[in-house]
């Protein structure tokens, strides 16, 4: 269902990007990168709420004729963006919201390993399955 | 319709649609409005809310004008841009423009402002025949605009005359482009012209009759549409109505008068709305919006704030003030009142269902009328959905959306403004020109910056520049693109200065930053400018290396040598005509740098201080011994300076690691040091790094050429014909150390080069010595070999002052003698040694080992010995001595032979030189050069065996030596009196020396100061060696090889005992028997007369230091039978004259004493006396080789006989 996931660092630059048609993906890139410029209009706006209360979730933040772009933004401002197939109307926000968590819980056990550097590319097998398993998924 | 979305095929990201309502459904219902040649096609990006107030005044040049006068009066005509209308205070708005669309001019019913109602026309006439060409031209150029014009000008330039003289309200006449003072005064004039007639239209409008006929304002496309429709139905009537009503309230804006427009927008949306008038309930709602943002926000909307902005107009209420009194004016005006009765009335009318409260007063309706900052979106959004119903009104819908993105854009309200870009990304007008798609795609960009996009804004400028080079056009602008592309850099977080990268990691999105580099890189290499490719593409490749895969590596670098062999990389700043600066890209990381090193020079050449005496303690320039302050300052200082020199016009070498991250091999060309503070000449490295290696360790080398302090502070390189000057203090993880080192003036420097071979051995290093050369040599012990030095300058200075320093290295093997010699004397005569010479110095190698210490042979020998002690007091002693030349083969040590050939000693030496001259030599510095020696001594002839037999003079002895050939060659031994004696390989024989004995007492005692150090045990073994060397000079036993032409001298000195010098050694008591006055020693016989009485004298003379005595002697004669028979009863035959007992007293050092007695022999015969020593207990420490008294041999024969004879 997914068609590219992408981890974002705090400082804007990717720690992991994936997607389906991999021979176009230069335009994945540029799709997930100009997205952040709604994520960061996002997260200013939310600045100001409390701390604890803050939805993670960001929503839609675009979409384009063929794909709809998801965010997601964790506590420590890692992002975790997701482009959505537009023609996958069945697709709901809560299965959207569902599988943001996954990616997260999934991002938890990658920063928990001793020997990952928090900044780093992510290269765990367990996350690429996992991504993997997102975007394969047929609904 | 949607069919033609493919023509922007690089903006898929950026596109999307916002449900304003679901559009596409919507203006396939409304395309049967489809075909119209009539259509608004060329959009104003540059529109903005408060365009809707001002009036369009087209300004064109008729005829020939050049530009650039044109636009000069452009300029100036530009600058009217807002007119406070004759006592009122309405202002009037002017927009200028110099090229307009008459197509959009088609538009002007339906928004006001779109409608050209001015023009103004400036040509250039020369003379009056001209003229009315020239006014013909002008006449056809309002045709254009004919429809909508309200008024005309010509500004002629260059006429002058007749025509110029007649004055005309629509024709300005001016000498010259220069001479036009009043240009602004008559546009002044025309707008006032203009407004009256806008004035007019408005009441025009304004005062329709609800009972006329209300005419249908429609848009060209749009009026098949209403043919044969039925003009006198109610619905008909309200779309009139509801137009007309949008129209007027147009008007008012352009007037002045925005609490009017309102009242009037407000009552046509309630018409249209009932009507279903889609198109034109869009423009009255947007009419709604910019008159409210014109409320709202008077400093502008759009890019161009502040000429828009009037004094005293920057806030609301006083805009409010500023346009009421506009309003009562019209009141005023008896017509004008019935007309805003009716409006008013009307307005009543139609919003009391709305629920808008009825009050006229202005004061209330302003703030109601007018719409709040949160509606303005709104109605802004349902007015795009309106319009987005009609394909003909795309341009309307774009403008639509770039003022409201304009006005969230000061809300703001970032996310909603990107919602109506992205709307107005997809709204698609016809097949555009490839050239609008750039305008387009760049307006969108720079939407996108003003609400805070960056990223989204450099996504489409990239697209914008893409576009300029599309394929599909002729010639491709790759100028434009490669500007438009440098813009884009900020939104990708890159900038074009690597020292950003520098630090830390790189942070940014690599993927994109990667592909603008390649694009830059290509555009600027299409462009025509290699130098600017060869910059991008360094700046690529060097802080984009961690990113590129192996292959993407291996491309760019092929690229980029391609590149750099036609335009080579440099490191000079590129600055590009906007002023854009490219600094250059060291390439850092090609190879990558992990330590650099200053080398100090090689031992040989490094130059060392001479010490002055006040150096040391002077140096810290403190009186305190140690301070904790200095001590700190010191270390300091240490860190960053060297503890060594390197020296003027000598080769100083630099050390580097460097490790290569390339997957392939890396050629580094031209390699060098940076250095500062001291000229230097740096002699370039090439070095082949293999792909991917460890680190690896690289010496760049050069020459400094003054003096002073030298700072390292990089290295250039060239790689893939980019050179680079990388500076180590840019380079990230080196740890950046000392890298500054003293440079002293030139010293010389020397060469060695000597007479033997050289040497594979190395000298164990001992106390940090180094050796730079080394030779050996073999000797046999005892050889002296001469060792010929030639010292060459091979520097530029010459060598001024020489010393020779001779270190042997500590041996447990006991050395005789010195074991180098030299005469420096002859050496410094040669100098100053010039650049090139040759001086020569000969040292002179003498080995003098101890071999004799075998046991094994001594053990042998010792049964035959003749005991040297003999019997004590048993003077004279007398012994024949034959030289025993007795051959006794060695079979005993035989088997142990090879043993003794194993038995090679090693003797190993330093011999320093230390030089200087030059400037060097000036500044107190000098050179050491080591020449290390190695000499493998084996033995020759040894001595087995020392042992003494007593000569017959108490001066002399008998040395007997067992001599030893250890060599595998005869050899003959010869000692100074002595004939020579052959020995064969391994023989050993025995000869005998008849030597003088020796008065050590001569030698010089050592100094009262060398006593006190050295202890009892030191001194003696001096003494003991200082007599060997005496006694071995004396036997001067030489031996030779006549086989191998080698001689040598053979030494005692090791195998002399105590016992055997003892006997050596002449005692120091010194006895002499005078037989009538004449002293008898030895074989000399005194004769003697029967019957005369001879004397006798004993003389005693002390050379010891004590005092010895007293002595008594007794003289003993006896006759020897020559059988072993003394006999000693011979009272008849000598009676003594006196006592036979002499007595001595005491004998002070260096005198002496004498006894005298007298024998008177009666018969004839040999008598020999015997002189004994009575023991007289005092004396007894003294040893008993000190009373050694010759023997006296006499012979008494007759007188007569004598005579006889």
């Amino acid at each position: 269902m997914a068609v590219c996931v992408a981890v974002i660092a705090k400082e804007n630059y990717p720690l992991y990007i994936r997607s389906i048609p991999t021979e176009n993906e230069l335009k994945f890139h540029y799709t997930v990168h100009t997205s952040l410029d709604v994520v960061d209009e996002k997260i200013s706006a939310m600045g100001k709420a409390l701390v604890d209360q803050r939805e993670l979730y960001l929503g839609l933040l675009y979409p384009t004729e063929d794909y709809k772009v998801y965010g997601y933004v964790t506590n420590s401002k890692v992002k975790f963006v997701m482009v959505v197939d537009s023609s996958n109307t069945a697709l709901r926000d809560n299965e959207i919201r569902s599988m943001f968590r996954k990616l997260h819980n999934s991002y938890t056990d990658v920063m928990c390993n001793p020997f990952y550097n928090p900044g780093d590319p992510i290269q765990s097998r367990a996350f690429d399955n996992m991504v993997m398993s997102m975007m394969v998924q047929v609904c | 319709m949607r069919s033609s979305r493919t023509a922007e095929p690089e903006a898929v990201a950026g596109r999307g649609r916002i449900d304003l309502c679901s559009k596409a459904h919507a203006r396939k219902r409304a395309s049967f409005l489809s075909r119209s040649p009539l259509i608004m096609s060329i959009p104003d990006y540059m529109q903005c809310a408060e365009d809707h107030q001002t009036v369009l005044v087209v300004v064109q040049p008729v005829g020939m004008v050049s530009d650039e006068n044109f636009f000069r009066i452009y300029k100036r005509i530009s600058t009217v841009s807002q007119i406070n209308v004759r006592d009122s205070q309405r202002v009037l708005y002017i927009r200028y423009r110099h090229h307009y669309s008459p197509e959009n001019n088609e538009w002007g019913d339906f928004q006001t402002h779109r409608k050209v109602v001015g023009l103004i026309a400036i040509t250039d006439c020369g003379s009056a025949k001209d003229w009315p060409q020239t006014f013909e031209k002008f006449h056809l150029q309002k045709e254009i605009y004919g429809s909508t014009l309200y008024d005309s000008r010509l500004f002629v330039f260059g006429l002058q005359g007749d025509i110029a003289d007649q004055p005309r309200t629509d024709v300005a006449f001016y000498p010259s482009y220069d001479e036009c003072d009043t240009v602004e005064k008559r546009v002044e004039d025309f707008i006032d012209s203009l407004f009256i007639v806008l004035e007019s239209k408005r009441l025009d409008r304004a005062t329709d009759k609800s009972g006329d006929k209300i005419p249908l304002l429609c848009i060209t496309f749009e009026k098949k549409d209403f043919v044969g429709l039925d003009t006198d139905s109610r619905h008909y009537k309200k779309r009139c109505q509801g137009r007309m009503r949008k129209h007027v309230g147009d008007l008012c804006l352009q007037a002045g008068m925005l609490q009017d427009s309102l009242v009037h927008y407000h009552m046509s949306v309630e018409l249209l709305r009932s009507v279903n008038d889609f198109l034109w309930l869009g423009a009255a709602l947007e009419g709604l919006c910019s008159a409210s943002v014109i409320y709202h926000y008077p400093g502008g909307t759009g890019s161009k704030p502040g000429t828009r902005r009037t004094p005293g107009a920057s806030l609301p209420t006083e805009t409010g003030k500023r346009h009421r009194p506009g309003a009562q004016e019209v009141l005023i005006d008896p017509d004008v009142c019935a007309s805003n009765s009716i409006i008013s009335h009307r307005y009543l009318g139609a919003l009391s269902t709305n629920g808008i409260n009825a009050d006229t007063s202005a004061e209330i309706g302003r703030a109601k009328n007018c719409l709040s900052p949160e509606d303005i979106i709104e109605k802004y959004k349902e007015a795009i959905s309106y319009y987005g119903k009609y394909k003909n009104a795309g341009v309307i819908e774009l403008e639509a959306c770039v003022k409201a993105v304009r006005v969230l854009a000061i809300q703001k309200r970032s996310m909603e403004a990107s919602e109506f870009l992205q709307n107005a990304v997809y709204i698609n007008l016809r097949q555009l020109s490839e050239e609008e798609k750039i305008q387009r795609y760049s307006i969108l960009s720079e939407l996108y910056e003003l609400i805070g996009f960056h990223r989204k804004s450099a996504f489409f400028k990239r697209v914008a520049a893409m576009q300029c080079v599309a394929p599909s056009i002729a010639e491709p602008g790759w100028r434009a693109c490669y500007k438009l592309l440098l813009e884009t850099l900020p939104g990708y977080s890159l900038s074009l200065d690597p020292k950003d990268f520098s630090k830390g990691t790189h942070k940014g999105w690599a993927a994109v930053q990667m592909r603008l580099l390649h694009e830059l890189v290509y555009a600027s290499r299409r462009m025509g400018n290699p130098a600017l490719s060869v910059r991008h593409l360094s700046f690529l490749l060097q802080t984009m290396l961690d990113f590129l895969s192996d292959q993407e590596k291996k491309d760019v670098t092929q690229s980029l040598e391609s590149y750099t062999s036609k335009c080579p990389g440099t490191m000079e700043v590129i600055t590009l005509p906007d002023g854009l600066v490219l600094p250059p890209v060291p390439f850092t990381k090609l190879p990558i740098v992990r330590s650099v090193k200053l080398l100090n020079l090689p031992v040989s050449l490094r130059p060392q201080k001479v010490k002055s005496l006040l150096g040391q303690n002077m140096s810290t320039k403190s009186p305190f011994i140690y301070s904790p302050i200095i001590a700190h300052n010191r270390g300091e200082e240490k860190n960053k300076k060297i503890d060594f020199q390197w020296v003027q016009g000598d080769v100083c070498e630099v050390q580097l690691m460097v490790y290569n991250p390339m997957p392939f091999e890396l050629r580094v060309e031209n390699m060098g040091l940076l250095t500062s503070g001291v000229d230097f000449e740096s002699l370039p490295a090439a070095l082949s790094l293999p792909a991917e290696s460890g680190l690896y360790p690289v010496t760049l080398v050069g020459v400094p050429r003054t003096t002073g302090q030298i700072a390292i502070n990089g290295y250039h390189t060239s790689v893939f014909g980019v050179s680079s000057d990388c500076l180590l203090e840019n380079l990230p993880g080196l740890k950046s150390n000392c890298s500054t080192v003293e440079v002293i003036p030139a010293l010389p420097r020397l060469q060695i080069s000597t007479s033997l071979p050289r040497s594979a051995h190395t000298l164990q290093p001992s106390s940090g010595d180094e050796v730079s050369t080394n030779v050996s040599v073999q000797l046999y012990n005892g050889e002296t070999q001469q060792l010929i030095i030639k010292l060459e300058n091979i520097g530029k200075e010459p060598l001024e002052k020489l010393e020779v320093t001779a270190k042997t290295i500590s041996t447990k093997e006991k050395l005789y003698g010195d074991f180098l010699s030299w005469d420096l004397e002859e050496t410094l005569s040669q100098l100053p040694l010039k650049p090139g010479m040759i001086a020569t110095f000969t040292v002179n190698i003498k080995v003098k080992l101890d071999f004799s210490c075998q046991e094994n042979l001594l053990q042998d020998l010792n049964d035959d010995g003749i005991s040297v002690s003999g019997l004590p007091f048993s003077s004279p002693f007398r012994q024949v001595v034959k030289p025993r030349v007795e051959s006794k083969p060695f079979n005993a040590a035989e088997s142990s032979k090879g043993g003794d050939f194993s038995h090679v000693k090693i003797l190993e030496a330093i011999l320093s030189f230390k030089y200087s001259g030059g400037p060097g030599h000036s500044e107190g510095y000098y050179r050491n050069l080591s020449l290390g020696l190695h000499v493998e001594v084996e033995p020759s002839v040894f001595f087995t065996r020392v042992s003494t037999l007593p000569a017959t003079s108490t001066r002399q002895c008998h040395l007997l030596l067992d001599v030893f050939n250890s060599t595998e060659h005869e050899l003959t031994v010869s000692a100074k009196n002595n004939e020579d004696l052959v020995l064969h390989a391994g023989e050993c024989q025995r000869m005998a020396i008849r030597v003088d004995k020796f008065n050590f007492e001569d030698f010089p005692e050592l100094t009262g100061e060398s006593l006190q150090f050295a202890n009892q045990k030191q001194l003696e073994e001096e003494r003991q060696q200082a007599k060997g060397f005496e006694i071995n000079s004396k036997l001067d036993i030489h031996w030779k090889i006549p086989s191998l032409k080698r001689e040598g001298k053979a030494s005692v000195e090791g195998v002399l005992n105590q016992l055997v010098l003892e006997h050596l050694q002449l005692a120091p008591l010194q006895w002499d028997v005078l037989v009538d006055g004449k002293p008898c020693d030895c074989d000399v016989i005194a004769d003697c007369k029967v019957g005369d009485p001879i004397q006798l004298e004993v003389r005693l003379t002390n050379r010891s230091k004590h005092l010895v005595g007293p002595f008594a002697l007794t003289v003993i004669p006896y006759q020897d039978f020559q059988n072993g028979v003394h006999n000693y009863e011979l009272h008849d035959i000598i009676t003594f004259v006196g006592s036979n007992t002499f007595y001595i007293d005491h004998v002070k050092p260096t005198e002496n004493s004498a006894c005298f007695g007298a024998l008177l022999f009666l018969y004839t015969g040999d008598f020999y006396l015997n002189i004994k020593f009575h023991d007289d207990n005092s004396s007894r420490e003294l040893p008993l080789s000190w009373f050694c008294l010759p023997s006296v041999h006499i012979r008494a024969i007759d007188p007569a006989l004598q005579t006889q004879f």
